[in-house]
């Protein structure tokens, strides 16, 4: 099991994307879940509890997938193995772009109001 | 360089090949039913996917002979209704899914060194479930009783009131049926590139369509189950009344609608991989040099495969979603041109880099990247919500779709057709004839949809039968109908070079193209054996760095070249790095598949008309051959004439604990979490969202019962596992009495949950929640008897000496399916017990 | 169907936009469009200058793989993120104006549209407790200022589009949703329904008129006068009684003279105002003398597969009262 969790194996060529996808899914659910029991009131715009959770949540999980990034990167250079630098760096590749899509995902919530 | 004609043949290995051919040959004439063999199978699904492809194209010509004209009554409205929604089907479901898993069957062992699919029956049955279920749904034409509700079927027009005949029960029920065959061709490709590359060949040494193709298998396993279950929900509520989409009896049809997409977008990404798959191994063999940017491109690869899941609601924008999740989804669609731009620019500096040569294959690349670049253009545009707003539902999206899914099926498709079709029929294509068709297929489309888009523009609305010359769009459409003309011209064209070149093509050489991958080192015809000899691969260019390797093949020199022991042999490698671990015997040719299948379509045959006591007679009949076609199986003396090996030969696979079939079953199991997913996500989704939605104050359902259920299930596991830790230790004392109590455990297990349905009074025809509830407890029910069946027939394998101490796998396999079974049940139990409970009726 | 879907209904294109929603994905779209002409082209281009070469210079791997990294990052990467942000933060708030955003000062009208299988059913909620204006298959809405429509549906999904004010929105059952548009003058627009929604999709279209205040006022203002009650003198009363009132309504009819003998459940559009109505069967015919009376006759001709069941067993000179005195129906 445990070369499962160092960032050489290949299964962290889709870990980045999992998180992404959970997040994801959580932010939709947890989205559509809050507007059909407790909608804020439009009038308040955009500082609702649920923009914020929403943001807080892009922000956390955008950190967490760049310091995956970096830590893939600083595995490839630790390892001698090519198959495992190999996997290192396109882990670190998917991560970054998970990190990205992530943020980019979220954005919207500083600029919408979330149930209309 | 030298090939197969210059092999030096030693009696030997004349009688190597000869054997060879004895154990894997096709048998002729009526037995030719029972053949499983991945090179045929995969031909049948093509050609098969290709006379659905017709038929399509078929109902295309009659939309746009009634489209031409404005006020045009060469079709009625409810004909016309029928044709479009059978020809977005028989595209989507008949044609472009299966003729691509088809190659994908015929060209992955070949490309990975093996000599069939990891599980040979399946490949057959899949393609008899194919097979029936096209016709069932085809046969609806002729009928003319198709249905008529647009090919995603939205409710509640495709439900019981609103379409009353019998359209979209052929079409649930022949869709589910052909899904069942996808379902199967992916599991088996997600084992087969995963565990049985030949010795040598690393994830990461294996050729770039491996990669595609896996992800495709990949996506079809985890994104076919949601519709599958909405089939399901929608079938049940057509034929019982169950009012899942129903919104005055707590249902939603908007439920429908996520369950659909959560299908569709992956679809169309599983019918864009393998084309983008043909274009990433084409390219470089025609430019003359490797790929550049490899990792790159399984990146983008794995990047599309996760992201396409998160972008179902952008066929949804217009449906009154809150604002803020369809920007989620909006952002996430955008996100797909990033991998899609890697690829291009990839392929673009594999061509800057190389010395790209113009050949036929080559030139449907070229049209390829013309028509999918302008889809994937007008893509971005239909992500963007308040224009999407605009455009959704009009001919726009029309084209659009038709560029993406034409552009990027279609011509690859096409390409390799041409690329291939040496390789199949040992004949070369011909040069001029396969232009004409191109130049007709390629203009004749852009004339169509082109101008297409305009239309749309102008305000013509999608799956309108006819329009108002007063709109200004008579000229438009006028146009697109020419176009499309030409472009029939341009198939038939097509189809009479194929036919011609089997004829009259020159004799092809063996490496006709100057390919890098293992499909060109076999002899032309295919053997059905693919190699003679398994080669050792430690590059991604074998036949680049070793132009020998045909001929070495050929004459024996590599591994398992052995056949005096009559089975069918191929490598088991590891997952990651392709050593070798393990010899898979494979299973030969067999009635069951076809028997199974001709029982399942039984089935669905008398649920279409109604009867449904000969669908119930079937279904066990079905149940009964499945089961009976799995006890030939392991160390069945109808599977293994001897198990005696090569010293040097790693062990046969059931005599492992980690064999393919392992892998088989925990992939299944992805799938099956799938399914098991939409439903606790419908669930969930009912819950918070339909309209009308009644949740009692108290759960009708027993919890004492639930949890001594769950208790019978929790006991049987940890039995189970006791004995499968044994098994790890060469210990089989007590195996059989062990599997004969978790049997009798399971099936405690599935007669209290019967118990828990039968005293919950439920009233599934009134409300949808009842009618969930039922349908989530028959699953586990289900689950539970197959559990405790399956563990009972091992005991009498036991019995039957078929597993022990040296053949430990079958055990394995089933703890699998027994670990599942205990994460559903504890997690539904908790969904539709504890947590309604606790949050109270709501 | 002869005659066809009637040019009356209006203009549809995107392209000729009418109000401020429509007119800001009018330029979007051409923004777009410019962009990706521009990007195709290029990309084409390079793609097929790579066979056009004849000379490669010799590059070492180094050289090779700085030169994919260029295109890589460059095309692969950079050109869709900056495409993608610009999209974001550009176009995207474009949207806006058609959600039902509080306004800065009064609020928007309210009109409310529910879509049936193949028609319109419009209704202009009563304030203070008064009662609805309804009517169907056509749209009378105030010019220059936002409105919104609260659309849901009788059966099937239905999609509201008014191609020239904006984008559209689904009509789905059991639910409510809300789209804001504006129109900013007075004119006649063309409306449809854009989600399939069954045999006569084709013909379920809107008249939707602009109208100043002031007129609008003067429209509305004319349908909530209650109506007269209507005498049961007449062969036409007694035959729509008999024949037609089971499904549709005219307001102030009297209940003694209607005729439930239907088993179905449809409901047919209220006619109290039909006599106004630009067109008949939503959109498929215009109105002028004697249309009704043509319609009653031949709507399965015109129309084929919609709800309103075949009259072959009332004769042609009740149908041609019960026209006329429909024809009438103008408040």
């Amino acid at each position: 099991m445990k070369h499962l969790f160092s960032l050489t194996h290949p299964i962290h060529l889709v870990g980045g994307l999992i998180l992404w996808a959970v997040w994801f899914v959580a932010i939709y659910a947890g989205l559509s879940v809050a507007c059909s029991m407790a909608p804020p009131d439009p009038q308040r715009g955009m500082l609702t509890g649920i923009n914020i959770g929403v943001g807080l949540s892009t922000l956390v999980t955008t950190l967490l997938l760049l310091w995956l990034a970096r830590a893939g990167l600083v595995a490839a250079r630790r390892t001698s193995v090519l198959r495992e630098r190999y996997f290192a760096h396109v882990s670190a590749g998917i991560y970054l772009f998970s990190a990205g899509g992530t943020l980019f995902v979220g954005y919207p919530v500083i600029s919408l109001p979330p149930c209309l | 360089m030298s090939d197969i004609k210059d092999a030096t043949l030693t009696p030997e290995i004349q009688r190597l090949h000869k054997g060879m051919d004895e154990v894997w040959g096709n048998p002729k004439g009526l037995r030719a039913l029972t053949v499983v063999n991945h090179t045929s199978i995969g031909l049948r699904f093509m050609v098969t996917g290709a006379i659905f492809f017709l038929i399509g194209g078929l109902l295309a010509m009659l939309i746009r002979t009634q489209l031409a004209f404005p006020d045009n009554d060469f079709m009625s409205p409810e004909i016309y209704n029928q044709v479009f929604t059978m020809h977005g089907t028989v595209m989507m479901f008949l044609f472009a899914i299966p003729i691509l898993e088809g190659l994908a069957i015929y060209m992955i062992p070949k490309m990975i060194g093996a000599r069939d699919l990891v599980c040979p029956r399946l490949t057959a049955f899949g393609y008899f479930c194919y097979l029936f279920g096209g016709l069932i749904l085809a046969s609806s034409l002729v009928l003319e009783m198709a249905p008529a509700s647009g090919w995603f079927m939205y409710t509640p027009l495709s439900s019981g009131e609103y379409a009353p005949g019998p359209g979209s029960d052929f079409w649930l029920l022949g869709i589910t049926f052909v899904e069942i065959s996808a379902l199967s061709a992916g599991v088996e490709l997600v084992v087969s590139i995963l565990r049985t590359r030949t010795q040598g060949m690393a994830l990461h040494k294996m050729p770039l369509f491996a990669w595609y193709i896996l992800a495709m298998a990949l996506m079809i396993v985890v994104g076919f189950p949601p519709l599958i279950l909405g089939s399901i929900l929608l079938e049940l509520e057509r034929a019982t009344g169950m009012p899942f989409f129903d919104v005055a009896g707590g249902g939603d049809p908007v439920l429908w609608a996520h369950l659909f997409w959560l299908f569709g977008h992956p679809e169309v990404y599983i019918i864009f991989l393998p084309g983008a798959g043909i274009v990433s191994t084409l390219i470089p063999v025609f430019a003359g040099r490797p790929i550049v940017g490899y990792g790159w491109v399984v990146a983008a690869i794995v990047i599309m495969g996760f992201v396409s899941f998160g972008l179902w609601v952008h066929h949804m924008f217009t449906l009154g979603i809150p604002q803020l999740a369809l920007a989620f989804f909006s952002a996430a669609s955008m996100l797909v041109a990033i991998p899609t731009a890697i690829q291009i620019f990839v392929w673009l500096s594999t061509l800057w880099l190389g010395r790209p040569r113009m050949t036929l294959p080559m030139l449907w690349i070229v049209g390829f990247l013309v028509i999918f670049v302008l889809g994937g253009l007008t893509g971005v545009m239909l992500a963007l919500v308040p224009f999407n707003w605009q455009v959704h539902d009009t001919h726009f999206v029309v084209a659009h779709m038709h560029y993406v899914l034409v552009g990027g099926m279609l011509f690859p498709l096409m390409a390799g057709l041409y690329y291939w079709l040496p390789q199949v029929s040992g004949r070369m294509p011909s040069e001029r004839l396969g232009k004409w068709s191109f130049w007709l297929i390629f203009l004749g489309f852009n004339v169509t949809f082109l101008v297409m888009h305009w239309t749309g523009l102008l305000g013509m609305r999608r799956r309108v039968f006819t329009y108002d010359t007063a709109m200004g769009w008579d000229l438009y459409n006028l146009i697109s109908s020419v176009g499309g003309f030409m472009m029939s011209i341009g198939v038939a064209l097509l189809i009479l070079d194929i036919a011609l070149h089997f004829r009259f093509g020159k004799k092809a050489p063996q490496n006709p193209w100057g390919a890098d991958t293992l499909e060109w080192a076999m002899p032309k015809p295919p053997t059905a054996y693919n190699f003679v000899s398994l080669p050792e691969v430690e590059t991604r260019h074998p036949l680049w760095e070793n132009p020998e390797l045909s001929r070495t093949i050929y004459e024996g020199r590599h591994g398992l070249a052995n056949i005096q022991h009559g089975r069918r042999e191929t490598w088991g490698s590891d997952a990651l790095t392709g050593k070798l671990r393990e010899t898979v015997h494979l299973p030969s040719n067999s009635w069951w598949p076809l028997f199974s299948a001709l029982a399942l379509a039984a089935v669905c045959v008398s649920l279409l008309v109604r009867v449904y006591w000969v669908g119930a007679v079937a279904a066990l009949v079905a149940v009964v051959l499945l089961l009976r076609w799995s006890w030939e199986n392991g160390a069945h003396p109808k599977m293994a004439p001897e198990a005696s090996l090569e010293p040097t030969e790693p062990p046969l696979h059931y005599r492992t604990m980690n064999g393919p079939g392992v892998w088989t079953m925990s992939v299944s199991h992805l799938a099956n979490g799938s399914l098991y997913l939409s439903l606790l996500f419908g669930w969930f989704y009912l819950w918070t969202v339909a309209p009308e939605w009644q949740m009692p104050e108290t759960s009708p359902l027993s919890m004492p019962l639930l949890v001594l259920a769950g208790a019978a299930l929790t006991l049987g596991t940890f039995v189970l596992a006791g004995r499968v830790r044994r098994l790890r230790r060469r210990n089989d004392a007590g195996l059989g009495g062990g599997m004969y109590l978790t049997g009798v455990l399971g099936a405690l297990q599935s007669a209290l949950i019967g118990v828990v349905i039968w005293q919950a009074e439920l009233a599934p025809t009134e409300s949808a929640h009842d009618a969930t509830l039922l349908v989530a407890l028959i699953y586990v029910l289900l689950h539970a008897l197959l559990g405790a069946i399956l563990c009972l027939l091992q005991g009498l394998r036991v019995g039957y000496g078929l597993v022990s101490a040296e053949m430990p796998l079958e055990p394995v396999v089933v703890l699998r399916l027994w670990h599942y079974n205990l994460v559903v049940y504890w997690t539904l139990f908790v969904a539709i017990w504890v947590m309604p409970t606790l949050l109270g009726g709501a | 169907m002869a005659g066809a879907l009637a040019g009356c209904a209006g203009e549809m294109s995107i392209l000729d936009p009418a109000g401020p929603a429509a007119s800001a994905q009018f330029w979007v779209w051409w923004a777009m469009l410019g962009v990706s002409i521009v990007v195709a082209l290029v990309l084409f281009t390079l793609w097929l200058y790579t066979f056009r070469r004849r000379e490669q210079p010799k590059r070492t791997p180094r050289e090779e793989q700085r030169i994919m990294l260029r295109w890589v990052i460059g095309g692969g990467v950079l050109l869709p993120v900056v495409s993608i942000v610009a999209l974001l933060l550009f176009a995207a708030p474009t949207g806006r104006g058609m959600l039902p955003l509080p306004l800065p000062v009064g609020e928007a009208e309210l009109i409310e549209v529910v879509g049936h299988q193949w028609w319109w059913e419009v209704r202009y909620p009563g304030e203070n407790g008064e009662g609805d204006v309804v009517t169907a298959n056509r749209l009378v809405m105030p010019a220059g200022e936002p409105v919104d429509f609260r659309l849901t549906s009788a059966d099937v999904i239905h999609a509201f589009w008014i191609p020239r004010l904006g984008g559209k929105r689904d009509m789905v059952p059991g639910r409510y949703t809300t789209i804001r548009l504006e129109a900013d003058e007075p004119g006649v627009f063309g409306a449809q329904c854009a989600e399939f929604c069954g045999a006569q999709h084709t013909g379920m279209l809107l008249h939707v008129e602009a109208m100043e205040r002031d007129d609008y006022d003067a429209w509305l203002a004319e349908r909530r006068v209650p109506p007269e009650p209507i005498g049961d003198e007449g062969d036409a009363v007694r035959a729509f009684g008999e024949h037609c009132a089971a499904c549709h309504t005219v307001a102030g009819f009297p209940e003694a003279l209607i005729v439930d003998d239907v088993t179905h459940d449809i409901v047919g559009p209220d006619l109290t105002d039909i006599g106004s109505r630009p067109t008949l069967g939503a959109g498929v015919l215009p109105m002028e003398e004697g249309a009704i009376a043509y319609w009653l006759q031949h709507h399965q001709t015109l129309k084929p597969g919609n709800r309103m069941p075949p009259h072959n067993h009332v004769d042609t000179e009740t149908l041609q009262e019960i026209g006329a005195w429909l024809e009438a129906m103008d408040p």
